[in-house]
């Protein structure tokens, strides 16, 4: 019904008013969750004339916008997938669900969390509300599952750049979050990095022996990792590439990572004595 | 000519006044006359001639003919001719002064007797230098080896040289063609004895021989020799004979340094303190060399103590042995020190570092930290060491030197508090005075802050006693029956204690809110809570016919009065009754029905306390004193390694938040450096460091740079 569509395009225009910028993710700032403009990809936005329609709906408030998506479609879909007791929420029963209907399995692929990520899902961990998806679905450009589909290949991790590989890093831990905890699991944390760092984003002996590194410390402050650490790890892995250079008396790396890097060195005297 | 002969004459003769008016008045006469008949010039050139021939054909073949005789009959020439030039060099000067006085100035030519010394020079000196040098050297070594020698003939010659270098008061060919020489052979002759006698003397007697060597080469110099060469020779030989084999007689075995010290040769020390201070960095092998066998030394003392405790002695927080060897040894090098280095600086240090080594080697249970504690408890606690003032006093100042090396000084801190608490409460402390000594040493040491807790503790103490009379006052004015007196303590000050809410019987409780009353009149905004396990209590007691006093803790007074009129009960109906709980009771009831003075007897009689067991007044109770004390164990334990812990991670992270709001941005080991500055109280590891800065991280006080890795940035 109309009125529907007004009052959804009418709250979409005072929030484009509100931040002109995020919808183009031109700005560089770290903690948005949004596109940023550097790599290739599949549905990108293009600048031209559909923003300056966008923008003109912002700035006159009350006129009905063109978007270029089918937003009750858009609806739809996030009402397919929403929590039965509060609908403006949808929880990763929900998101499997989509999952399903893509072909992908959200336990294993990570391109769940891309799409998670590309469309801004950082308001709270485990789900992405309705505000989101709608604004997700419009810098994607997608309403229905058949572009969902198409957009598949384009959330291959391998096109990210550092910085957005960073900054999707950064999410993957937010996201996996239990409600308002600020760590996560260490059990979950060995089965989340393989799958976030897949596909050589960091060289894959480094991320096995870190992995085993976690599994066997016997140190009780680790059984849950924080955000530092988790991010200290990647930022690591760019830096330090031979573990013979590493210094610990002048690292400002986590502890963590001094206690990995001596049990890679005890293996290593170890491995020789044999 | 006449002048010629008058020349030569005057070489011979020294000349009346007549004679010398005669030969002035001759030269006056020539010099100014009008030319052509002015002899000016031709003067001046014949007394030029003059003197360089009869140098030549007299006087340098009569060396030449000594020369094969022997260094000291040469020399002795040399002094003879020599002194018969300046002789004449001197009279022909006067005889031709008119000539100096205006035809050589006129021309700026060399003076009379410059030109005289010159041909001196010429002629007889640089044909004779050579040889005279090596006379006098030769003679120089005689006299080293201990033969006497002709001083005053060497003193001679060495005028000579003196007086050759030309143009001034220079030395050029005293120091080119004597000193020069003589400096080698120093040095060759040094070096040969120098390899005579390391080989066979120990390095004390070495020593005896440097300095011997170096007294009797400065004496040589102020007796025939220029001073200009007392500092060069003085490092040639110190080269020579100290600095080139200083590791040699430092090491040396059986006599080297370590070796001294061992056997508190305090003679052969501080020669060999003097000697090496001599040579440019001579004192820090030796400095070391005393470090590491003090820390040896130390070792020593901690060694045995593992021994003792290895060998099944019971670990105990007291070592008063070993502290007091530790002391002892500090006071020993101390006085070294002083004595026999003169107590430079160097060698201060040297004791400094040994005893942070030694000082903070832990053996056993209780850190030494506890251990020197507990030593001054002993020393501050009335019935322990008998003591008078002064030798309170130096104890006292000799275990905070001891302190002053120790790096965990928080935890000392922590343990002297809690004994401290535990002298003045239970009235055990011998001297208000040595208490309040010990602190304000402590506070020369290490500032207020680390003191003022113990400060008040005092300070409350001092408060109570002066407004007891006003309470004492005011309790007349009730009759209860008890006399009672509260000691009030502020809390922070104070260890924190168990505050058991035990039931009071009601003489008791009404004794607290009188004084509840009182203080609070006294001071509104302050709350009360009672530390009942504190505490102490004298209660009157009758068993059978005899009365006794029994000197007990509050708890302890609790529980007897609930036995009054031979009541029984069993362990669980006292906990009810009393409102107290098994950790607390337990001990409570095993002091009075377990331990030698049986005041309550418990069924079953055995020594430990059984949650089944009964209880009841002891009517067969006696003993033979009036008065007795029953003591109980002490529900608080002695201090908490925890809180000095989790304190210290407080520490940390407040100068970490302080650091970094001042700097805002800082890298990472520029902030481990300031935080270790700023700590003076202990030491922590620099990964405990960075744990406390993760955790600041996760609390977002801080953040990592994100352009450097490196960096630290502070979110305000």
């Amino acid at each position: 019904p109309p009125n529907i569509f007004m009052a959804g395009r009418k709250r979409k225009a005072t929030e484009s008013a509100n931040q002109p910028n995020k919808m183009w993710g031109t700005s560089s700032s770290s903690s948005s969750y949004h596109h940023h403009g550097s790599t290739s990809g599949g549905a990108r936005r293009r600048g031209g004339s559909s923003s300056s329609s966008r923008k003109e709906g912002g700035s006159s408030s009350g006129r009905a916008s063109s978007s270029a998506i089918d937003e009750a479609a858009a609806l739809k879909l996030f009402e397919d997938i929403s929590d039965q007791e509060d609908p403006n929420v949808a929880n990763m029963e929900g998101i499997s669900t989509l999952c399903e209907q893509l072909g992908i399995d959200p336990l294993e692929d990570v391109r769940v969390l891309v799409l998670l990520w590309k469309m801004g899902a950082a308001k709270k961990p485990a789900e992405i509300c309705k505000e989101e998806w709608m604004q997700g679905c419009n810098n994607l450009r997608v309403d229905s599952i058949d572009k969902f589909k198409a957009l598949l290949p384009s959330l291959d991790i391998g096109f990210l750049d550092r910085e957005d590989f960073k900054d999707f890093y950064k999410f993957c831990f937010q996201f996996n979050r239990q409600g308002t905890h600020k760590t996560l699991e260490k059990d979950l944390v060995i089965a989340l990095l393989p799958i976030c760092l897949s596909e050589g984003r960091v060289p894959s002996e480094r991320l096995q022996s870190f992995c085993e590194f976690l599994e066997t410390t016997k140190d009780e402050s680790y059984s849950k990792i924080t955000l530092d650490q988790w991010r200290s790890f990647l930022d690591f892995c760019y830096e330090v590439e031979d573990l013979a250079t590493y210094d610990e008396s002048s690292s400002a790396w986590p502890v963590l990572i001094d206690e990995y890097v001596e049990f890679m060195e005890k293996k290593a005297k170890d491995g020789k004595k044999k | 000519m006449v002048l010629y002969s008058q020349a030569s004459c005057g070489t011979h003769s020294s000349g009346t006044l007549q004679y010398f008016l005669i030969k002035f008045r001759t030269c006056y006469d020539m010099c100014t006359q009008r030319s052509p008949y002015n002899w000016s010039r031709d003067l001046y050139q014949r007394h030029g001639e003059t003197i360089e021939q009869y140098l030549q054909n007299t006087v340098l073949p009569a060396l030449n003919d000594k020369s094969g005789q022997g260094g000291t009959i040469l020399l002795n020439e040399l002094k003879h001719r020599w002194n018969n030039h300046q002789i004449m060099n001197k009279w022909l000067k006067k005889f031709f002064t008119y000539l100096d006085r205006y035809y050589v100035k006129h021309h700026s030519l060399p003076t009379l007797e410059q030109a005289g010394l010159r041909h001196f020079k010429d002629v007889v000196y640089e044909n004779v230098k050579e040889q005279a040098t090596g006379a006098i050297i030769s003679l120089i070594d005689e006299e080293r080896d201990g033969e006497i020698i002709e001083k005053s003939l060497v003193k001679s010659i060495v005028e000579l040289y003196e007086n050759m270098g030309l143009g001034g008061a220079s030395l050029e060919s005293y120091t080119n063609d004597l000193e020069q020489p003589l400096l080698d052979a120093t040095r060759a002759y040094y070096a040969r004895k120098r390899e005579e006698w390391i080989a066979k003397d120990s390095t004390p007697d070495y020593l005896i021989k440097v300095e011997k060597a170096l007294a009797e080469e400065k004496a040589r110099v102020t007796e025939y020799l220029n001073p200009a060469s007392e500092p060069k020779i003085r490092l040639v030989v110190e080269d020579e004979i100290l600095q080139k084999v200083q590791m040699n007689l430092l090491e040396k075995e059986g006599s080297g340094c370590r070796v001294l010290l061992a056997n508190d040769k305090s003679e052969d020390l501080q020669r060999m303190f003097q000697l090496f201070s001599r040579l440019d960095n001579g004192l820090q092998p030796m400095a070391s060399i005393v470090e590491s066998f003090i820390t040896s030394m130390g070792n020593a003392c901690v060694e045995k103590r593992q021994a003792k405790l290895d060998s099944g002695e019971k670990e105990k927080n007291d070592d008063p042995e070993f502290v007091k060897s530790l002391i002892d040894l500090h006071e020993k090098y101390l006085g070294v020190i002083r004595e026999t280095f003169s107590g430079h600086h160097l060698f201060q240090k040297a004791l400094k570092n040994s005893f942070e080594v030694v000082v903070n080697q832990d053996v056993g249970q209780y850190s030494n930290a506890e251990l020197m504690s507990t030593f001054c408890d002993r020393v501050l606690e009335s019935g322990g060491e008998k003591l008078n003032d002064s030798e309170v006093e130096e104890s006292l100042d000799r275990i905070v030197q001891l302190f002053s090396f120790l790096t965990d000084k928080d935890l000392f801190a922590d343990i002297y508090r809690n004994q401290l608490a535990k002298r003045l409460l239970n009235q055990r402390s011998s001297s208000d005075d040595a208490e309040k000594l010990m602190i304000a040493k402590l506070k020369v040491q290490c500032g207020t802050q680390f003191t003022s807790k113990m400060e008040g503790m005092l300070n409350d103490l001092a408060v109570g006693s002066d407004q007891k009379s006003e309470f004492d006052a005011r309790m007349e004015q009730h009759d209860t029956k008890l006399s009672f007196s509260v000691q009030v303590l502020t809390t922070g000050f104070w260890p924190t204690y168990k505050t058991p809410e035990v039931s009071l019987p009601a003489n008791m409780t009404k004794c607290l809110e009188i004084f509840t009353e009182w203080h609070d009149a006294k001071h509104q905004k302050r709350k009360l809570s009672w530390v009942h396990s504190l505490g102490n209590a004298t209660v009157k007691s009758i068993f059978g016919k005899k009365s006794y006093d029994l000197q007990v803790t509050t708890l302890q007074a609790v529980v007897l009065n609930t036995f009054n009129d031979g009541k029984t009960f069993d362990f669980n109906e006292l906990k009810k009754i009393l409102n107290l709980n098994d950790l607390t009771l337990k001990p409570l009831m095993h002091s009075l029905s377990c331990g030698k003075y049986k005041v309550i007897t418990k069924t079953p009689a055995n020594n430990k306390i059984n949650s089944t067991d009964s209880f009841t007044a002891n009517a067969k109770f006696s003993s033979n004193m009036r008065k007795i004390r029953i003591p109980m164990a002490s529900l608080d334990p002695s201090h908490n390694k925890n809180r000095v812990e989790e304190d210290r991670s407080w520490t940390i992270e407040a100068a970490i938040v302080r650091i970094m709001k001042a700097r805002k941005t800082l890298k990472h080991q520029e902030l481990i450096a300031e935080v270790l500055s700023q700590l003076s109280f202990f030491r922590p590891q620099p990964r405990d460091i960075k744990k406390r800065i993760e955790a600041l991280i996760d609390r977002e006080y801080l953040e990592r740079s994100a352009e450097n890795s490196d960096m630290y940035n502070y979110l305000a």
